[in-house]
């Protein structure tokens, strides 16, 4: 167990290590080649791991000797008044005058919407004495459904933070220095004017907007000040494919797809699980055709890119390829196609079969793409990530026409755009008006040109703007070159509304007062327009509304009156109504002619978008920077990932840094060796380094965002870099190899024959423990009871306790967990979970109940990826029982592993006897030792889920099944007076889970459907054979391609 | 042969020196157990609100004015506005009944003085008990009999406990209600 311990020790008594053999499953490059390099990722930390129980109190506490004085002098004082009386028990205030619908005790829940993230989700507030907590995806919406992405989760926490905007500041010379609105007001109002009247220009510059009454009021606003220009920018956008779609159909909407109803997908390196487009809604209805219950129409999903992506890990076929020949798999086959059916073709290009040898896809890959694209016409679609190029684009939208995906393209609704996102020109143009002095005065609103568009807005440009003005929630690399920063409201204090889809409006409404002196942007903006005299908090909560009654309720033709109807509307979140929306799909086939292949030069550079802190926004979110990279595991950073072949030729390690130089711009990188990856590519996640994001978020990563000022096929995707090692080194944090199953992965004995042939043997308790247990569609469908072959009962000698009543279970399918970890994110935030800091996680001291492991299977050159959930299993034979000397964790009678931190005292002893290894210790107070009890302050207090106990130092801590719902959905059924039934319960993770891979209830009712899942054919325990009798099922993984993970060339 | 003093010290005086103390403490730890959990605490309130007059003898039912306590985990102390459903009209003479008045129109919540507490680790749930028809006063004291409220009862685990295990000793008025309180771990601590 301990890893200080000689490795050859440990073995001696295990099966033979053959060192010729490779792990068949295997987290690490270090565990595959059986090597240990120790250091680069912290391997193998855990709550045991060497270095995990050393600390060194006098970095962690900054407490000087003046400062323990006064503490010491501090804390006696009170003492001493606290002599008065020991029974005090403090005082309980009850409402000077209680609003109705509150009851202390009972959460309420309010619909919204998220509109500043440009997502506009819908989404569920809920509120327990009016203090927000948890932020779900509304039930009712038709596009969110009930879910709501990690990032909309983990927004609750912005709110709480305290490193806010709190109020407005202005610059007094070069300082930001804290203001009043009324004084701000004024001098912007004048500065407008001032603008105005000297014909200068008034630029509004934004990030994406959803709110129609927003957009109207923007139109207001240029009504007031007409030299008022509106430019709309985001880092990541679909620009790319608007233009394309333009291109191939005259049409303005590229049309959304129907997934649900695709049997086979190729995607061109589109993220679409992770980062593009709606991905709520691409996770449903991808996973809707994974589904093991009805195996013959499991959809076939190929993946081509030069990244390791979500999207790519949870492919079928993944056929690794550098960006320059993306177009050369299109064209080919466009060409295939187009041959056929008389069409015009595409010259110049490289085949398909001459790509699969040189990138040494799988040798039926290709070969299988064909013939499923060809069998299945109507039912196949080909998908291009908004990132590539224009060209690239307007290739797939012609092969999507050849191959008769517009069946696919749904009819009936379209995207809608508020206001359409600016091109590159128009943001040009807005730079040079900025740098030539035209522009009087610069609104930023929720955007960061400075860190965004570094090449454009540098404070040596933005001085040349008489007033800037920058509306954001928190400080930015922007504000330091603002001369006004306002403060606005979080969504869930502002009001509003949002159309993303034709049919659908969403509205946005506060839950809770804003906590600081904040207004929300639109306010700002219509205060200015009315003149800034008469603000009062609800004049734009007046403005929507009059826009509603005017505007928007006359188009719908309902019956109720207006205020009905927008009390009802208000209460569900969402309307809906008819609108027909024009989808062309007539391509043009001439389009495609002129597209000329892309060279390969040197070094390919894919900058993509960061499934966590996205464009950098969310960067000073804890549990977004903690959360693990679901491919690299990384947290709190980026990284440069190149394939292992690729770092040989380099000559570089995990944690080297590399220089990146793209045409005369050169950034220090560290590397991470990521299998799967193209070779000679180079994929870094932008929004990293930032300097100014607080104090959780600032310099954390390395920034990247100056590459984008060279030419590239797009403005992510870059050619002909060089790359040479710096020779310094840079620590990354990895939890690949944190809480690992097996310490070693121990391989059997290989089997030989007489002439010394390989018959047999080699595998690794990875596969005999059933860790993951994954089969083919084809052999399940042959034989359905593939993995229970080998199944065999363990023999127990002690007698089962008997559930007579109710016996809580989970199942989890690994068919639909695609490892977005929205549900982990979930459960941080619904059971107070500390975030740690990189340092801790480092020594594997990640708090997290619910974790995703991750596994790759084959060789390092081109592995599958598997994920696993991995939380408590509440064991009907839980070993973490038996050891506990304080009888702190015990089993319920309804089958509950439960955990009594009063009671514990923190031997560990649990922990360690934990074969999942799902227990988290606290070492510290984590909140007080974060960046300096960043978040442990009054604001971050009130977000705190009043049900869940919020540990304290020194105790150990693990999943509970979410009792507290448990508890209260059985006060509910008691309080009805029904008999409570396992649905009535719902976890946080499955709650938040976009696939619905989660399914929890009672065991003991058969005709649910985790009891269904315990008996299914595919459902297995994970480590069985320990007769710890786990109540999480997970269901098998079916790939359908014709076999698992390639194996090794080695052997 | 004589002894020494400090034989003396070590052989009689030391025994009976620690004998003393042991016992005193033992003493004290009984006798204060009560003290210590709280029970006969009775702390002067910011208004002298008297239960023995509003539930005794008017016999106002408790959840006229704690509300919620049915669906709720907590049960709450009432606003100022549920005394003002009678007190706009009646006793605005008394001292007691303007200060009450102040409190309301000001906005201001009134501070009481918190008399039971169960400690914050255990989650007691009032409306898993009020609906299995247990009595207020079965916890509370029969506090239609106090003029100002005090604790009655330890509000600690082993009381709990003795309820949840034996109902119908303790509450012999429950008859058949009620089989048996849950004692796993989970029932009050997560």
């Amino acid at each position: 167990m301990n890893n200080s311990v000689d490795k050859n020790k440990n073995q001696i008594d295990l099966p033979v290590v053959k060192s010729e053999s490779k792990p068949s499953h295997w987290r690490s490059l270090d565990e595959y080649n059986n090597t240990s390099t120790d250091n680069q990722l912290k391997v193998k930390a855990n709550e045991f791991a060497e270095g995990a129980e050393n600390f060194d109190i006098g970095s962690k506490s900054k407490v000087s000797r003046r400062k323990f004085m006064a503490l010491m002098s501090a804390s006696s004082a009170m003492v001493m008044a606290a002599c008065t009386d020991y029974r005090d028990k403090g005082e309980i205030v009850p409402y000077a005058v209680k609003p109705e619908e509150v009851i202390p005790g009972i959460a309420n829940f309010y619909a919204s919407t998220l509109t500043s993230d440009g997502s506009g989700q819908g989404i569920l507030v809920k509120a327990r004495e009016g203090r927000p907590i948890l932020i779900e995806g509304n039930p009712q919406h038709p596009i969110s459904k009930g879910k709501l992405d990690a990032n909309g989760i983990a927004r609750i926490l912005d709110m709480y933070d305290p490193g806010r905007l709190q109020r407005p500041r202005k610059i007094q010379g070069s300082k930001l220095v804290d203001s009043d609105w009324k004084v701000i007001d004024k001098e912007i109002i004048q500065s407008l004017n001032s603008a105005s009247s000297s014909g200068k220009e008034i630029a509004i510059f934004t990030g994406k907007i959803v709110s129609p009454t927003y957009a109207k009021l923007i139109e207001d606003f240029k009504v007031k000040y007409p030299t008022t220009k509106v430019y709309s920018y985001e880092l990541f956008n679909d620009n790319n494919k608007q233009i394309a779609w333009k291109k191939s159909t005259g049409g303005n909407n590229y049309p959304l797809i129907d997934l649900d109803k695709a049997a086979v997908i190729l995607s061109i390196d589109s993220d679409f699980l992770g980062t593009d487009g709606n991905v709520n809604e691409n996770i449903r209805q991808f996973t809707t055709n994974r589904d093991f219950e009805n195996p013959t129409s499991y959809s076939r999903f190929y993946q081509v890119e030069g990244s390791y992506t979500l999207t790519g890990s949870n492919s079928d076929y993944r056929l690794r390829l550098t960006p320059e020949n993306y177009l050369d798999v299109v064209a080919s086959l466009v060409n295939h196609f187009a041959s056929k059916q008389g069409k015009p073709t595409m010259s110049g290009f490289k085949s398909l079969e001459s790509l699969a040898k040189e990138n040494k896809w799988k040798h039926e890959a290709a070969s299988k793409l064909l013939s499923d694209l060809e069998s299945n016409r109507g039912k196949a679609i080909v998908i291009g990530g908004k990132q590539l190029p224009v060209d690239l684009h307007v290739a797939i939208n012609y092969l999507n026409d050849l191959i008769g995906a517009s069946e696919l393209y749904r009819k009936s609704e379209s995207n809608f755009n508020a206001v359409s996102l600016s091109s590159d020109d128009e943001i040009a143009t807005l730079a040079n008006n900025v740098k030539s002095g035209n522009v009087g005065v610069l609104i930023n609103i929720d955007i960061n040109p400075t860190y965004h568009l570094p090449y454009h807005f540098t404070a040596d440009n933005l001085k040349k703007v008489k007033t800037v003005v920058s509306l954001s929630e928190f400080e930015n690399e922007t504000s330091n070159n603002s001369n006004y920063v306002l403060g606005i409201n979080h969504d869930i204090e502002s009001w509003g509304d949002a159309k993303i889809r034709t049919g659908v409006i969403s509205t946005q409404q506060p839950v809770i007062a804003p906590l600081y002196d904040t207004r929300q942007r639109e306010a700002i903006l219509l205060n200015w327009m009315n003149g800034g005299e008469n603000y009062s908090e609800d004049i734009y909560h007046k403005y929507l509304q009059s826009n509603w009654e005017t505007n928007i309720y006359p188009s719908l033709n309902r019956s109720v009156p207006f205020k009905e109807f927008w009390f009802a509307t208000l209460h569900d979140g969402v309307t809906t109504f008819n609108e027909t929306s024009i989808v062309s799909t007539e391509v043009n086939s001439s389009s495609v002619s002129g597209i000329k292949p892309t060279n390969k030069s040197n070094y390919s550079v894919i900058l993509q978008e960061n499934y966590f802190i996205r464009d950098g926004r969310y960067a000073g979110n804890g549990f977004l920077q903690e959360s693990a990279h679901p491919i690299t595991k990384i947290t709190w950073d980026n990284c440069a990932m190149i394939s292992p072949a690729t770092a040989k030729e380099l000559n570089v390690e995990i944690g080297d840094m590399i220089e990146v130089a793209l045409n005369g711009k050169a950034i220090d990188l560290p590397v991470l060796i990521q299998p799967g990856m193209a070779e000679k590519v180079i994929a870094v996640d932008l929004g990293y380094g930032r300097t100014n994001s607080g104090a959780i978020g600032n310099g954390v990563g390395f920034d990247v965002t100056p590459f984008m000022t060279s030419k590239g096929l797009s403005k992510w995707i870059y050619t002909g870099a060089t790359v040479k090692p710096t020779g310094n080194k840079y620590e990354l944090v990895a939890t690949q190899e944190h809480h690992a199953l097996d310490d070693e992965f121990l391989i059997t004995e290989v089997r030989k024959n007489a002439e010394g042939e390989v018959t047999g043997g080699g595998e690794t308790f990875a596969r005999a423990r059933s860790i993951i247990q994954e089969t083919t569609v084809a052999n399940y469908i042959k034989n359905p009871k593939i993995l229970k072959e080998h199944e065999h009962d363990v023999f127990s000698i002690t007698k089962d306790f008997e559930y007579n009543n109710m016996k809580w279970a989970m199942s989890i399918d690994m068919n639909k967990c695609i490892g977005c970890n929205a549900c982990s994110i979930a459960c941080y935030v619904e059971n107070n979970i500390p975030v740690v800091g990189k340092e801790e996680v480092g020594v594997g001291r990640e708090m997290g109940w619910i974790r995703i492991d991750r596994y790759f299977e084959g060789s390092p050159e081109d592995p599958i990826m598997s994920n696993q959930p991995m939380l408590c299993q509440h064991c009907d034979n839980a070993p973490c029982e038996n050891v506990c000397p304080v009888v702190a964790t015990t089993h319920s009678k309804d089958g509950l592993n439960q955990m009594v931190y009063n009671r514990c005292v923190g031997t560990r002893y649990c922990g360690n006897n934990c074969p999942y290894k799902v227990r988290r210790f606290n070492f510290f107070d984590f909140r007080d030792n974060l960046a300096n009890g960043h978040y442990k302050t009054e604001s971050t207090k009130i977000m705190m889920n009043p049900e869940v106990t919020i540990r304290a130092r020194g105790v150990m801590e693990k999943c509970t099944f979410c009792v507290q719902r448990i508890s209260q959905a059985r006060q509910n059924a008691k309080e009805d007076g029904r008999t409570l039934k396992g649905s009535d319960v719902t976890t946080a993770c499955q709650d938040a889970c976009p696939a619905n891979a989660i399914e929890f209830g009672n065991a003991n009712d058969k005709d649910s459907r985790v009891a269904m899942m315990r008996e299914h054919n595919l459902g297995y325990h994970v480590l069985d054979y320990l007769n710890v009798k786990p109540n999480v099922t997970y269901l098998a993984k079916l790939r359908n391609s014709d076999s698992l993970g390639v194996k090794s060339e080695h052997h | 042969m004589k002894k020494s003093v400090l034989d003396y010290g070590l052989r009689v005086r030391l025994p009976i020196t620690i004998m003393v103390i042991l016992i005193s403490y033992a003493i004290t730890f009984y006798v204060s157990r009560s003290e210590r959990d709280g029970v006969g605490y009775k702390p002067d309130q910011p208004i002298n609100f008297s239960h023995k007059l509003h539930a005794g003898e008017m016999a106002i039912d408790c959840q006229y004015c704690h509300v919620g306590v049915e669906k709720s985990r907590h049960a709450v102390v009432p606003q100022a506005s549920t005394c003002m459903n009678c007190h706009t009209m009646a006793r605005t003479d008394k001292p007691e009944i303007k200060k009450l008045t102040k409190y309301y129109e000001s906005g201001e919540a009134i501070p009481w003085k918190r008399v039971h507490q169960v400690p914050e680790y255990a989650y007691f749930n009032h409306s898993a008990h009020i609906n299995a028809d247990i009595e207020c006063a079965s916890c509370h004291g029969d506090v239609a009999s106090m003029d100002k409220i005090e604790q009655v009862h330890a509000f600690n685990m082993a009381n709990c406990l003795s309820c949840h295990r034996a109902p119908h000793e303790k509450m012999p008025y429950l008859a058949d209600k009620v089989k048996k309180g849950p004692e796993d771990c989970s029932s009050c601590h997560r």
